[in-house]
């Protein structure tokens, strides 16, 4: 089975990120870069599925020479080929833009390797902005089926067969081949790249693409800005319950509560 | 700050802090109040390679420098001293068969340690310890046998190794130059294990008696030659103990994390501990010792991998990280206060784990005597 799994670097989602009060940007420096954490899921339920099913992996990202290091971590931890589509500014480009440039990477890495990609995955979101469109976008760019929030997926009698998260329990799809699905944490955690991995992995190409064709965003950011801090609660106090709830009253009414 | 590293060792270090921190710190407290061998820890840390590590490129190792290795222990250390001992003392095991084995039997000893093995290096005897020399263990020539018989005791990796290089006296009669190197398989008959130490640190390590009775192992597994054996393992320890003074250095770091993470939360008179100037210096001279600590330790692995002269650049590094690693954990209790004291907290397992690297792979009365000899001459 072939696989592409689209991994997008972002700052590392276990650090707090604050606003740079001078450049009204995410402060960045110093946080270290790494693997969307919903793309490791993907390229590890593709590992997962080579594993049992054969095939090799493809693992693609649109960035700028950075994210080279992004793809060899994929290429320790399962990937076969890792392509990078260069694009200096892929941070000010909204879903659909990127969803482009992936549409023709897609056509372009399939020209290369010779081969039809049976799956690809994205993860459900990213762990900076978290638009949760570039998959669906992606999907139908290329008209293929689209499954969203997916746990597991196999191929069976030339279809995929799909277990969907919803909000309620889950949901059995059955898809034609190829689709895309956006990968949802399942119940094992991505593997560790191993020292000899890593190691092979940094002596491998990471091949470069180009996104050909001018893309432009659709989406405009106006602003960003932080969550307003909480401020300090009041605590009351009173002999009794009545005095407490008539101070507490009153209090919501000077703040315009009612 | 810390060891100037390649790039490829940056990229590495970054995966063993990630597997450390999910791993290997929480999950060895309870290792430690046990006592038991973290086995699921060590097997996915194998699973990793990080035994591995010291193995020559040529024998399908990473193919790392020393300064590399050592930043990559280091981090095991900041996680749990035990875990990095373990690892370590397995590196400790291969040094004897580097030095003075044949090929076949380094082929042979690495491919056990990349196939997820551990090593364990048996000198010390009950009545052999700092006078390593005096040890009763004996190998007698049988044939193309050597049979052996002794009790080693204090073993790291005792009774989870796959292989043992073991000091035996092949002629009783002329002293340190009648002792041999011998390489033992896992599971050769007469091969036992006794008592396992009930250890006040790094309790994460697996250590315990070594006993050998009427063991009979093919006349090939005679490390070098006959007569060397004392000289390959002070060589051997010459390398081995610039790795404590590393794993030493790493406890001194945890401390500091420790103490200045817990130095900016508590709150007394006000304001957090740590904008006390009386605790700032406390943190900085920790930082100094640790950090000139661990430049000791790569001036030491440089000058290995150089193939410069290292004894007494070995022996400062150990003795001198083994040190500060005690006072700069017993500093972070001090900044924890009352805290620091329960066995809620993290710095006062730091204290217990810190004390072995003062005595083990020769004192640090020894390490003394080592530099001392080699400043001043005899």
């Amino acid at each position: 089975m072939e696989m592409l799994v689209c991994i997008k670097q972002v700052p590392d989602d276990s650090v707090e990120i604050s606003l740079d009060l001078g450049t009204k940007e995410p402060a960045l420096i110093g946080v270290t870069p790494v693997v969307n954490a919903f793309d490791t899921y993907a390229l590890e339920m593709a590992a997962r599925l080579k594993e049992t099913f054969g095939g090799e992996i493809t693992v693609v990202s649109v960035g700028n020479d950075e994210v080279k290091n992004s793809l060899k971590n994929c290429l320790a931890v399962g990937a076969d080929h890792a392509y990078l589509v260069k694009h200096e500014k892929s941070e000010s480009l909204d879903p659909c833009g990127i969803a482009n440039i992936l549409k023709k990477a897609v056509h372009d890495i399939e020209g290369e390797l010779e081969t039809k990609f049976d799956l690809i995955l994205c993860g459900k979101e990213s762990t900076d902005y978290a638009s949760s469109q570039v998959g669906l976008l992606l999907a139908s760019k290329l008209r293929l089926p689209v499954a969203t929030n997916i746990i597991k997926v196999e191929p069976m009698d030339g279809i995929m067969r799909i277990k969907q998260e919803t909000e309620e329990g889950y949901r059995s799809i059955e898809a034609k081949t190829p689709c895309v699905v956006t990968v949802q944490k399942p119940d094992y955690d991505p593997r560790y790249p191993t020292i000899k991995s890593k190691m092979a992995a940094r002596k491998k190409e990471i091949k470069e693409l180009s996104p050909s064709e001018e893309v432009s965003s659709m989406l405009e950011v106006i602003r960003v800005f932080e969550p307003a801090k909480r401020v300090a609660g009041i605590k009351l106090k009173a002999d009794n319950e009545q005095e407490v709830v008539a101070q507490a009253m009153s209090v919501m009414t000077a703040a315009k509560v009612f | 700050m810390a060891y100037l590293i390649s790039e490829e060792a940056q990229d590495l270090l970054q995966d063993v802090k990630t597997f450390c921190e999910k791993e290997v710190k929480e999950q060895c407290k309870e290792y430690d109040a046990s006592g038991d061998w973290p086995k699921n820890i060590y097997e996915k840390a194998f699973e990793q390679g990080y035994q591995a590590l010291e193995v020559p490129e040529e024998y399908g190792g990473p193919g790392l420098n020393r300064v590399d290795v050592a930043a990559l222990i280091e981090q095991m250390a900041i996680a749990d001293a035990g875990f990095a001992t373990t690892i370590s003392a397995s590196g400790l095991a291969l040094k004897p068969v580097l030095i003075a084995g044949s090929k076949e039997q380094k082929e042979r000893v690495c491919e056990l340690v990349l196939e997820g093995g551990l090593g364990a290096f048996c000198l010390t005897e009950p009545g052999a310890g700092s006078d390593a020399g005096a040890g009763k263990t004996t190998a007698v020539k049988d044939g193309d046998e050597y049979i052996l018989n002794g009790r080693k005791c204090f073993i790291t990796n005792g009774e989870v190794a796959s292989f043992y290089c073991v000091t035996a006296m092949t002629d009783k009669t002329i002293g340190v130059k009648g002792m041999s190197m011998f390489l033992v398989e896992a599971g050769t008959p007469g091969l036992s294990t006794g008592k396992e130490e009930d250890k006040m640190g790094i309790r994460t390590s697996n250590t315990c008696d070594v006993v050998m009775e009427d063991l009979r192992i093919p006349a090939s597994n005679l490390i070098g030659e006959e007569g060397k054996g004392f000289s390959i393992a002070m060589k051997t320890l010459d390398q081995a103990r610039t790795w404590m003074g590393c794993i030493a250095a790493g406890i001194a770091q945890r401390g500091i994390d420790e103490a200045v993470t817990y130095g900016k939360e508590r709150i007394q008179f006000g304001k957090p501990v740590i904008k006390n100037q009386a605790l700032q210096f406390k943190v900085a001279d920790m930082h100094i010792k640790t950090e000139t600590a661990r430049q000791m330790v790569a001036h030491a692995l440089t000058r290995m991998d150089m193939g410069l002269s290292y004894t007494t650049e070995s022996a400062v590094a150990k003795c001198y990280a083994s040190d500060i690693a005690m006072e700069v954990a017993s500093e972070a209790i001090q900044v924890f206060g009352g805290y620091g004291y329960s066995r809620e907290y993290p710095v006062e397992k730091l204290l217990r784990d810190a004390k072995i690297f003062q005595i083990f792979e020769g004192t640090n009365e020894i390490q003394r005597m080592v530099v001392a000899n080699n400043v001043i001459g005899r």
